[in-house]
């Protein structure tokens, strides 16, 4: 082994040592909400932590004429406002900042691009960075191509040290979109420098999904066809859209939710175990999954999916418009706000277990949860009469809020007879870990500058999902199924209700 | 989250002269109580939720009220059971008093916890058997840490016996009244101890920013093999004596063990000077720990770490500093000698220094020129003035923690890294501990290699 590949010998024992090298992250966008909202005070947090390594510098990116001191002004307040941590260290602070520069690019300009050269090129000599690079596009998607075009044009995808090109999600609108964001991506980068961010991913409950599973032996004889009855997941918002209108009318929740985080979620919660927590190695298991859903064609997608949208109603507490009474609506939009889909994972572990998912907005609450339908026992020892007030075993992963993990079993209830009610044995993140938990956006730019892609959204993760997504989109737009409604503030419409009661269930309430 | 504490914990139960059996109903009684209370009219009581058993051993009053607030401060983020026995040594007989106090926390949205605090006193004779006081208390199925607040027993049978139901010793090395001597029984425990057992020292885990700090320099991997390089480590600390030595000596332990170097020898001369001879890959690796006058600095703790070398002709030098715009101990005023251009702390004026230092040089070379140049004056008419700017510093305390990291390599220009350090006090230490586990093999082996140079001296 080369002496540059091996362990630093005196990183060995340091519990959570994760430390870049020396880069610089050009943030396209600086001035945008994205970055002040979530990169600058998440790079803060980073800086705040010691995670961030010596050298290390922020070169903001945008097409504001402002200076260094400008931006960093603008840095500086907008991590006041957003940061996690507060109050903010005035000397993490301006040690951070006195790293963060400025340089106006417009990105149609190529000149732009050679004065970022020039100063990326400074910053090297000046911080002993050896050529690494991260590129950001805080940007709206139409812009990643002609980013990636200037900076192939400037050369700056290549050279010594590392180059990596992260963008935000959505990753297309559908499958070919999808296709032509990677390939134009994949003439500038290899594929293991982009680094496709979905921030959900990067959140520590939904990691703790794999922690649950594959760190303990005694769930996962049981994580399959044979004692489990069902799996429903659940993404609720009791939001609306907000200032949203434009963009949700285009998108709908079955790609605003379903296509990435509730199949997120599925395969989470149905992969093999991975040879190891480690990029290739999760991501195939997540992709093999995908790939083993029974895609939902023709008449099948009427029987197996719902789509509904809100109207007026009351959700906590509140009285709320409908949706097409919303800002950016149209008034005879057929967009919807709610989506239910069951679906199979034809392999040998899932065979005739019913993955359902709900997402919608203007739901009774905020929660996401995994819920894991157990069988029920073979045999009522106890009698009818004594179990009737039992349900059949179930865990529930919660993801938020409370995040935590449930058991819903059986127990004799104190008396003189014997009769079994359901209780519940709970883990509350909150009541054994009594820390906050690092925001995702901290989690996942540091995985990015070590170059650890296991929480990033590989291209054939991407396109698998967009396959599955893609007849049910098409469908939909010729009105199969019909759209359905629900009054703000209920779970759903009552087809998603009878999706569940056709196969003899119901919806879990959360 | 909130982890503030209440002023007072409530105390629920108070028994003098009591037997361990009534430590035991009481402390189900007051559970039971909490749980019904918590559970509401229909609800099932939420079940406990614990994570360790913590026994803070206190010799007297200043610690046990150490003890308490640590182990109250350790409540508001991991849900616990502390038992705090505090020896009354001129105690005669076997009367043991006993309370019991809990602070309850509400997390916005969880179930409420109770932590409950358990204080023992007890005398010298039942001091001895703290396993038999301990072990019906300790919470099955969750690791037991044993803290001892001052010195360990070291070699005595009461602490052999005390380990024997714990799975971890935790003891703060900065703390022992004899470091010396005591640091030499900490490495023998380490051979005789059961296997099971993890020790944890609360000093190695305040080195912990320097270690990273170190390997954060050589953690690139163009700078890997600088590793291989180095030739020199210099480590300045606080205070005077070979008793307060031992942070030093873990992190010299530490690289050493880490790096597969030899002691050669050492030889500690006056003032604090302490020089020894590595030999690693060939090469001789030369040290030198030196005291250094830092007032806000307790004695034993490291002020500055400076590693250099060079490797295929680039040379490369790290230096981590502590506080450094602090200034140094002594009663006089504070006068620097500064170069105009340089820093407003300690490294600054190291770096202005030498740069100044350069300049006195480049000065001296081309002094009658310039002179000329500047004043007009034929060379050798009139004398030059002096090229360096003398300012006066007198810099004011605070309390933060910085770490300033310079880096050089080559002939570039130093680059200045500097990170705040979070405090960390005793609950943060053990809080850490717990998420880390206390079996750490790298502790070990710097604690023998850290050994063999102490033994050296």
């Amino acid at each position: 082994m080369k002496v540059e590949e091996a362990p630093n010998p005196l990183a060995e024992g340091l519990h959570d040592y994760r430390v870049a090298d020396p880069a610089v992250m050009v943030i396209f966008g600086a001035t945008g909400d994205l970055s002040g909202r979530k990169l600058l005070p998440a790079l803060y947090n980073l800086a705040r932590q010691r995670s961030l390594p010596a050298g290390f510098a922020v070169v903001g990116a945008a097409m504001d004429d402002v200076t260094d001191e400008a931006f960093r002004k603008h840095a500086s307040e907008k991590i006041h406002e957003f940061s996690r941590t507060q109050p903010i260290d005035s000397r993490v602070l301006d040690a951070f900042l006195s790293a963060v520069f400025y340089v106006k690019v417009e990105f149609s300009r190529q000149q732009d691009f050679r004065v970022l050269v020039q100063k990326l090129q400074e910053l090297d000599n000046a911080r002993h960075i050896p050529g690494n690079r991260i590129f950001y596009c805080a940007t709206p998607p139409p812009t990643y191509q002609l980013i990636a075009q200037q900076l192939q044009a400037a050369g700056l995808h290549t050279g010594s040290g590392f180059h990596r090109i992260v963008v935000e999600k959505p990753f297309g609108s559908d499958l070919a979109s999808a296709r032509e964001l990677t390939q134009t991506l994949q003439k500038v980068f290899p594929e293991d420098s982009v680094y496709r961010i979905d921030h959900y991913l990067g959140k520590e409950t939904v990691q703790n999904v794999l922690a649950f599973r594959f760190a303990n032996s005694i769930f996962e004889p049981v994580w399959n066809a044979n004692l489990i009855d069902s799996v429903q997941i659940t993404v609720a918002e009791d939001i609306g859209i907000e200032q949203r209108g434009a963009y949700y009318e285009r998108a709908g929740a079955l790609r605003d939710i379903v296509q990435n985080h509730g199949l997120q979620l599925v395969t989470l919660t149905a992969m093999e175990p991975p040879l190891a927590f480690e990029a290739n190695a999760v991501r195939d298991e997540k992709v093999k999954v995908l790939r083993s859903i029974r895609p939902l064609e023709g008449d099948e997608i009427e029987r197996s999916t719902v789509r509904a949208q809100y109207t007026k109603g009351w959700v906590v507490g509140e009285q709320v418009p409908g949706y097409r009474e919303e800002h950016d609506v149209a008034p005879d939009s057929h967009t919807e706000t709610f989506a239910a889909l069951r679906l199979y994972i034809d392999n040998w572990r899932w065979a005739g277990v019913p993955f359902y998912i709900r997402a919608g907005k203007r739901l009774p609450k905020r929660v996401t949860e995994i819920r894991v339908q157990f069988k029920r026992p073979p045999h009522l020892t106890f009698g009818r009469e004594a179990m009737q007030e039992v349900d059949p075993n179930a865990i529930t992963l919660r993801i938020q809020p409370e995040e935590g993990i449930s058991l819903k079993f059986g127990a004799k209830v104190p008396s003189a007879g014997l009769r079994i009610r359901s209780v519940t044995m709970d883990f509350q993140y909150m009541t054994s870990f009594l820390v906050d938990a690092p925001e995702a956006y901290e989690r996942l730019l540091l995985d990015c500058m070590i170059g650890d892609p296991t929480l990033f959204t590989r291209a054939d993760e991407v396109e698998a999902a967009w396959r599955l997504i893609d007849p049910i989109e098409e469908s939909w737009r010729n009105d199969m199924p019909p759209l359905g409604s629900y009054p703000a503030g209920a779970w759903g419409s009552s087809e998603a209700a009878a999706l569940l009661q056709a196969d003899g269930r119901e919806w879990h309430r959360p | 989250m909130s982890t503030t504490l209440k002023s007072e914990p409530e105390l629920v139960w108070r028994g003098d002269d009591v037997k361990m059996n009534d430590v035991l109903e009481a402390l189900s009684k007051v559970r039971y109580e909490f749980a019904r209370a918590e559970a509401g009219d229909s609800e099932h009581a939420h079940p406990r939720n614990c994570v360790m058993t913590l026994v803070a051993i206190a010799a007297g009053e200043t610690e046990e009220r150490r003890a308490h607030r640590t182990c109250r401060l350790i409540g508001t983020q991991h849900p616990a059971q502390a038992i705090v026995i505090r020896e009354d040594a001129g105690q005669r007989g076997k009367r043991v008093d006993a309370w019991i106090t809990t602070d309850v926390h509400r997390p916005a949205m969880a179930c409420a916890i109770e932590c409950e605090v358990v204080t023992l006193h007890v005398p010298g004779a039942v001091a001895d058997h703290v396993d038999a006081i301990v072990d019906p208390l300790l919470v099955s199925g969750v690791p037991t840490y044993l803290w001892w607040m001052g010195t360990p027993p070291f070699g005595r049978h009461e602490l052999m016996r005390a380990l024997r139901v714990c799975d971890a010793l935790v003891f703060d090395s900065a703390r022992f009244e004899e470091p010396y001597h005591a640091f030499q029984g900490l490495a023998r425990l380490t051979t005789v101890a059961h296997r099971r057992l993890g020790l944890a020292d609360l000093q190695w885990s305040r080195l912990r920013a320097w270690r990273e700090s170190i390997a954060q320099f050589f953690t690139p991997a163009d700078r890997r093999a600088f590793l291989h390089g180095i030739s020199e480590v210099g480590i300045d600390y606080a205070g005077r004596g070979r008793g307060n030595r031992i942070a030093t000596a873990f992190i010299l332990g530490w690289m050493a063990s880490a790096l597969g170097w030899k002691l050669q020898r050492a030889v500690a001369g006056v003032g604090g000077v302490v020089v020894a001879h590595y030999v690693g890959g060939g090469r001789i690796i030369e040290v030198q720990l030196r005291s250094v006058p830092k007032d806000h600095l307790a004695s034993g703790e490291v002020a500055a770490v400076r590693i250099g070398g060079t490797w295929q002709g680039s040379t490369f030098r790290l230096s981590v500093l502590r506080d450094p715009d602090r200034p140094p101990g002594g009663d006089e005023a504070i006068y620097r000698t500064r170069h105009p251009s340089g820093g407003d702390d300690e490294a600054g004026v190291e770096l202005a220094e030498r740069r100044a230092e350069w300049h006195r040089d480049v000065l001296h070379e081309n002094l009658d020129s310039l002179h000329h140049t500047a004043t007009g004056d034929q060379p050798g008419e009139s004398r030059p003035k002096h090229p360096v700017v003398f300012t006066r510093e007198r810099r004011s305390r605070d309390t933060t923690q910085v770490f300033l990291t310079m880096i050089e390599i080559g002939d570039t220009a130093p680059l200045r890294h500097v990170q705040q350090i979070e405090p960390a006090d005793e609950a943060a230490l053990l809080l850490d501990l717990l998420a880390t586990g206390t079996h750490d093999a790298v502790f070990n082996r710097s604690l023998l290699s850290a050994f063999e140079l102490m033994r050296t001296l």
